[in-house]
């Protein structure tokens, strides 16, 4: 882990540990109603401040807290365009399996990457610990995978190139 | 990943040409195609690509080799009646329509009028002489061949087969030659000049052939006294596309400066405006959009008598070749559906793949992780020795 990643992880991790103090909470405007509030927006005074963490202009997260919920987004560093269609579509491909990572959220918020949406419900039964671990090694493991495809794209078209142009020897 | 690379196309190989055999066999039964001559089956010839050997397409058409070589063999004359599509829209139909001993297998191609221009049918007659009969309608060439009347040594025959399967290449390859001709003879006449001296025409070299091979791509050949140049125009659909044949581009056009072996390799330039040896031809859109314009250099080393046979072959196949690997390393990164396997041969579909299996791997690992949240004892019946349960008082 490269030395300002470090940092920009932990400051993710502390800031999530503190927002993550939900529970329980009906809505006040529908009778019967329970949904997340960040998601609602129907009640200003269950909303709290939104948090911005960005480690440069590229690469940054957004957490909005609320009573009940709390909604993380974030934006993966892309140098170029090669990466931009990597993180696209790995995200996209995360994106249509969101069933089963239950806090995944199947649109990201503008302007991110991939948004998670955590309840008071997710919280209850799971460990919240383990749920920041799940956030903050994704954002760590998510960079190295893209890097990982860009080379691998990068190898397999030199290697096409070379075959391509040896029998003209 | 070679694993993953190998299946698809392996499996559609084998199916392909066991389809083939299938439908060829001796006796026919009640349903074979000879009952419908109008609808004739369908099937598209798939190169050999079995990794490691996969890598290079080859030229000749797989599908027409495998049932000629299996007529020629002695088996019971059938009757046949199939349509074969190979690269760039080029269609073959093998048919037997006089009595089953004498295939006719006819060629579509799209440009046909375009190679006539640049001296296909001389290439083609001097390959093909006696086996040319009047075209097939709907088609641009026939030829035809008697199994009563063929070569009797094994290896004649195969070189027929071969011939045969070459068809494509063959009448694709009439403006090369014409080119590579063209610049002999510039190169003669330019032998005899100082770089000052020489007139106008040996210094600007021959004409443009344009050859609109595909739908919106095409093959520009130009002959110079120093250098035959070859442009292939190609377009990108899809965003992904655009961006991963850049990529790929940029190999080719790298190749060279790195990798001391490739030195002799004929020089590429990639660009997405019309190079300027294409300022004369009409109906370019100066903009590049869509189209890249990828240029071979090909230099008098590659050009020589018997170098010349091969590389005409495989400068043919850049095209597929090239858009086929972009593919491949896709499925490798993002999936589609095997149908298009089919659409467009295989044309498409290995990066793609690659990625796929990759993302999905780490799809799988991220699950994992986040299953970890979920505690995993909830409640667990526990029995004492004699096999009564406890029950939790609540």
């Amino acid at each position: 882990m490269s030395q300002s990643l470090r940092p920009y992880l932990q400051a993710v991790r502390s800031s999530l540990t503190a927002a993550l103090t939900i529970s329980n909470f009906a809505s006040q405007t529908s009778e019967r109603h329970n949904c997340p509030e960040v998601e609602a927006n129907s009640s200003p005074e269950i909303l709290l401040n939104p948090l911005h963490i960005s480690r440069n202009e590229n690469e940054k997260v957004k957490i909005e807290p609320s009573y009940n919920s709390v909604r993380i987004s974030i934006r993966i560093k892309q140098a170029d365009e090669i990466e931009h269609i990597l993180v696209h579509k790995f995200t996209r491909f995360l994106t249509q399996r969101a069933e089963s990572f239950f806090i995944l959220r199947r649109k990201p918020v503008e302007g991110y990457d991939i948004s998670f949406l955590i309840t008071n419900f997710h919280t209850e039964k799971m460990l919240t610990h383990k749920l920041i671990d799940f956030v903050i090694e994704f954002m760590e493991e998510v960079d190295k995978e893209i890097s990982e495809m860009k080379l691998f794209l990068n190898a397999r078209a030199r290697f096409v190139a070379e075959s391509f142009l040896t029998p003209f020897d | 990943m070679g694993k993953f690379l190998e299946s698809p196309i392996a499996i559609d190989r084998t199916k392909l040409i066991r389809a083939v055999t299938a439908t060829s066999p001796a006796p026919p039964p009640p349903m074979t195609i000879t009952g419908r001559p109008h609808k004739a089956t369908h099937l598209h010839c798939v190169p050999s690509i079995v990794l490691p050997v996969m890598l290079l397409l080859d030229y000749q058409n797989a599908l027409i080799q495998s049932l000629l070589t299996e007529r020629f063999s002695g088996a019971t004359p059938t009757s046949i009646d199939q349509v074969v599509s190979d690269f760039d829209g080029v269609t073959f139909h093998l048919s037997t329509p006089e009595s089953k001993t004498k295939i006719l297998i006819s060629i579509n191609v799209k440009c046909y009028k375009e190679l006539v221009q640049y001296g296909a049918q001389e290439v083609l007659e001097r390959e093909y002489g006696p086996y040319i009969v009047s075209p097939e309608p709907g088609y641009d060439f026939s030829v035809q061949v008697d199994l009563e009347n063929l070569p009797a040594e094994e290896e004649a025959r195969n070189d027929l087969i071969m011939k045969f399967a070459l068809l494509k290449r063959n009448a694709m390859a009439a403006p090369f030659e014409k080119a590579f001709d063209e610049f002999n003879k510039l190169a003669e006449e330019a032998s005899r000049y100082t770089s000052e001296s020489a007139p106008q025409g040996v210094q600007e070299g021959g004409e443009v052939m344009a050859i609109h091979y595909r739908e919106e791509e095409a093959i520009y050949i130009k002959a110079n006294w120093d250098r035959v140049t070859v442009i292939f125009s190609t377009v990108f659909r899809e965003e992904t596309d655009r961006i991963f044949g850049k990529v790929f581009l940029q190999e080719f056009v790298d190749a060279r400066r790195r990798v001391l072996t490739l030195q002799n390799a004929p020089q590429v330039l990639f660009r997405s405006d019309p190079p300027l040896e294409l300022a004369n031809v009409p109906g370019l859109s100066a903009t590049g959009g869509e189209v890249s314009y990828v240029t071979f250099v090909l230099f008098p080393r590659h050009l020589t008598p018997h170098r010349r046979y091969e590389n005409i072959s495989h400068i043919q196949t850049f095209r597929d070749y090239f858009h086929y690997h972009i593919k491949a390393s896709k499925v490798c990164s993002f999936s589609r559906s095997y149908l298009d396997y089919y659409k467009e041969l295989i044309t498409k579909h290995v990066l793609q793949a690659y990625i796929h299996t990759r993302m999905r791997k780490r799809t799988a690992d991220f699950l994992q992780v986040l299953n970890r949240a979920r505690p995993e004892n909830e409640e667990r019946e526990r029995k004492t020795a004699s096999g009564r349960t406890f029950r939790v008082q609540g």
